[in-house]
């Protein structure tokens, strides 16, 4: 696997090139703050891989290709971090409100998770955001919250290589970038949104489901464009979390239904998620005290419209685009794109491990 | 007999096995539940109490904790159930595989995966009904590996995502030679979904009306029997019980 780590430091070398390259225009200065902001996140990222700070066995198994490179990361991450110091405070304030964002989105089971990924996405790529909308559930779902044909797949066979020390023995393709994997294998959906996911069960050795998860979060792990936004749907309920596939986020979004059940859940969710900023989000609410130790940041109201649409198998935004449920997923929308302060405390945390 | 009930998440798995456990527990039958889900919660639908869902140990859980390891065999399924189970209403007796916590070092490699498949497997059912609610999605039913011998109930809601996840989970079952598959058509609002489900599953479907007593229950955490023993949906699973039992009895 270090051959992979190898093309991943590579990219962060590709993308520092790519910042220094955006030449003077007045426009400039926040895209190319941005940029030394998403090379700050992307080598904090590896550089977390690195040093083993994920858990689960999924995590440690992707961590042990970066183990070799630290001295790099942190040599990456300190320019770059140096490079935003240096401008002034509202430039930096833009580009953080443009970086992409990286979400994942926990809860239980028909808590409203997919649902509101894909809602999210949509509505997000039509305020002209560029969207890669991730499916970590190896149950279908997604594809029919986002409007796409029930039977559209996963990660091709061509983008993953069987590796004998891999978890489940698959791998991402030796080559093949974590962006370039996005570029060609992510599937055009409804309002420019790209999808790209885990194939699904469908027989008892779950072959296509195995192949295909490792190498997709090697892509989450290691998606560096810092132009798009990344919101990835778990699957239903603790196990996944525990695999740490929400690791690559740097905001949760924990749905919780109304039922007691839900909440129980995401109760139990809230330690396992660990350190990154957790915003919960109430679903199906129908004006009920919020659940106790869970305040909600934003509500999705009870709506028979997107009841019917999951009966039917369609986007909520095609088929209620006008609904409550609907405009309270534009609001958070809007305080996910607006709200900086998430953001700045993760950025304070690397400051500090870097200095220690 | 033995009865893994699977489904997608939200589809009402643990609200038919903890009815249908207590039915059968009625009928004189002695009842095993087996909370398969890394996020026990089955108790609640059984009818006891909100604390037991933090108090009571999982079996892998308990077992770690006293030293035991992934090397060591899993102890007697009966033992185990001695050990680890909790007495519930009409004398079902509840145990749970494994539960998912916090990040720990400890190894939970397969969550309750693995118990569950060395559990479900390795109990005898002979005159017992052994009900397992499984985690949510395909993944569980894959690792719980329920045989010739078993009854797999899928559970969906009028959902596409739902009766989707239950076509494959008949199929997936089918494959591993259970002979004994049925659908619920769980919130059935007309007798139209449970027509349609039947249509896609290809098995035969029992169907749960839809039942805002069951909801309420759901909203509050308590068991739909006995919240409101007289709703439609309770009382379709009663139905439900009752074939199961004619099933069982075949078997003698």
């Amino acid at each position: 696997m270090l051959s992979a780590m190898a093309s991943r430091l590579a990219g962060l070398r590709d993308m520092e090139a790519g910042v220094l390259a955006i030449t003077d225009h007045p426009d400039d200065d926040w895209k190319r703050c941005r940029g030394w902001l998403g090379l700050v996140r992307q080598a904090g990222q590896l550089l977390d891989l690195a040093e083993g700070s994920f858990k689960g066995r999924v995590a440690r198994n992707l961590s042990e290709e970066a183990t070799a490179h630290k001295a790099s990361l942190r040599s990456a991450l300190h320019r770059a971090e140096s490079r935003v110091a240096t401008f002034d405070e509202d430039v930096r304030r833009l580009a953080r409100e443009r970086l992409g964002l990286r979400l994942a989105l926990v809860g239980k089971g028909g808590a409203g998770k997919t649902a509101t990924a894909a809602t999210l996405a949509r509505i997000l790529a039509r305020r002209g955001r560029n969207v890669l909308a991730a499916d970590l559930d190896t149950n279908p779902g997604l594809a029919f919250s986002l409007g796409l044909p029930h039977d559209t797949n996963g990660l091709p066979a061509e983008a993953v290589e069987e590796h004998e020390g891999a978890a489940y023995g698959w791998q991402l393709a030796s080559g093949l970038s974590p962006d370039d994997a996005v570029k060609r294998f992510a599937a055009q959906a409804p309002d420019g949104v790209r999808y790209l996911g885990v194939r699904k069960i469908d027989e008892p050795e779950k072959q296509a489901a195995r192949q295909t998860v490792i190498a997709v979060l090697q892509i989450l792990r290691g998606f560096s464009d810092p132009a798009w936004d990344v919101i990835a749907d778990l699957e239903a309920g603790p196990t996944t979390v525990f695999e740490d596939y929400h690791g690559f986020a740097d905001q949760i979004l924990l749905v919780v239904g109304p039922e007691w059940r839900s909440a129980l859940t995401a109760r139990r969710l809230l330690p396992v998620i660990g350190a990154i900023p957790t915003l919960v989000v109430s679903n199906r609410w129908r004006g009920a005290d919020d659940h106790a130790g869970l305040v909600p940041a934003v509500r999705i109201p009870f709506d028979p419209a997107v009841i019917e649409a999951e009966r039917l198998g369609l986007a909520p935004l095609d088929y209620c685009p006008g609904s409550p449920a609907v405009a309270a997923i534009e609001d958070l929308a809007e305080h996910l794109t607006t709200s900086s302060e998430l953001t700045t405390t993760q950025l304070t945390t690397t400051d500090q491990e870097v200095s220690s | 007999m033995r009865i893994a009930i699977t489904g997608k998440g939200g589809s009402g798995k643990s609200t038919v096995a903890g009815t249908l456990a207590r039915h059968a527990a009625r009928r004189g039958r002695t009842v095993v539940a087996v909370d398969a889900d890394p996020n026990p919660n089955l108790a609640i639908s059984l009818g006891m109490t909100q604390e037991s869902v933090e108090t009571m140990r999982p079996i892998l859980n308990a077992l770690l904790e006293s030293g035991h390891t992934h090397n060591d065999p899993m102890p007697d399924p009966d033992d185990l159930l001695a050990r680890f189970g909790l007495g519930g209403p009409d004398g079902i007796v509840l145990v749970a595989t494994g539960k998912i916590e916090r990040p720990t070092d400890a190894c939970l490699c397969c969550g309750s995966h693995n118990t569950t498949r060395e559990f479900f497997a390795a109990i005898p059912a002979d005159d017992r009904l052994v009900v397992a609610d499984l985690e949510a999605g395909l993944n569980d039913l894959v690792w719980a590996r329920p045989g010739p011998d078993d009854m797999v109930l899928a559970v969906a809601e009028p959902s596409a995502k739902s009766v989707e996840i239950a076509r494959r989970a008949c199929r997936i079952a089918e494959s591993m030679g259970v002979q004994r598959i049925l659908g619920v058509a769980n919130r059935a609002a007309n007798g139209h979904d449970a027509k349609s489900l039947h249509e896609v599953l290809g098995v035969e479907v029992v169907e749960v009306p839809y039942d805002l007593a069951v909801e309420e229950a759901d909203r509050l955490g308590t068991a739909p029997i006995d919240a409101d023993p007289s709703s439609p949906a309770v009382a379709a699973i009663a139905e439900l019980a009752d074939r199961v039992e004619a099933t069982a009895s075949l078997e003698g």
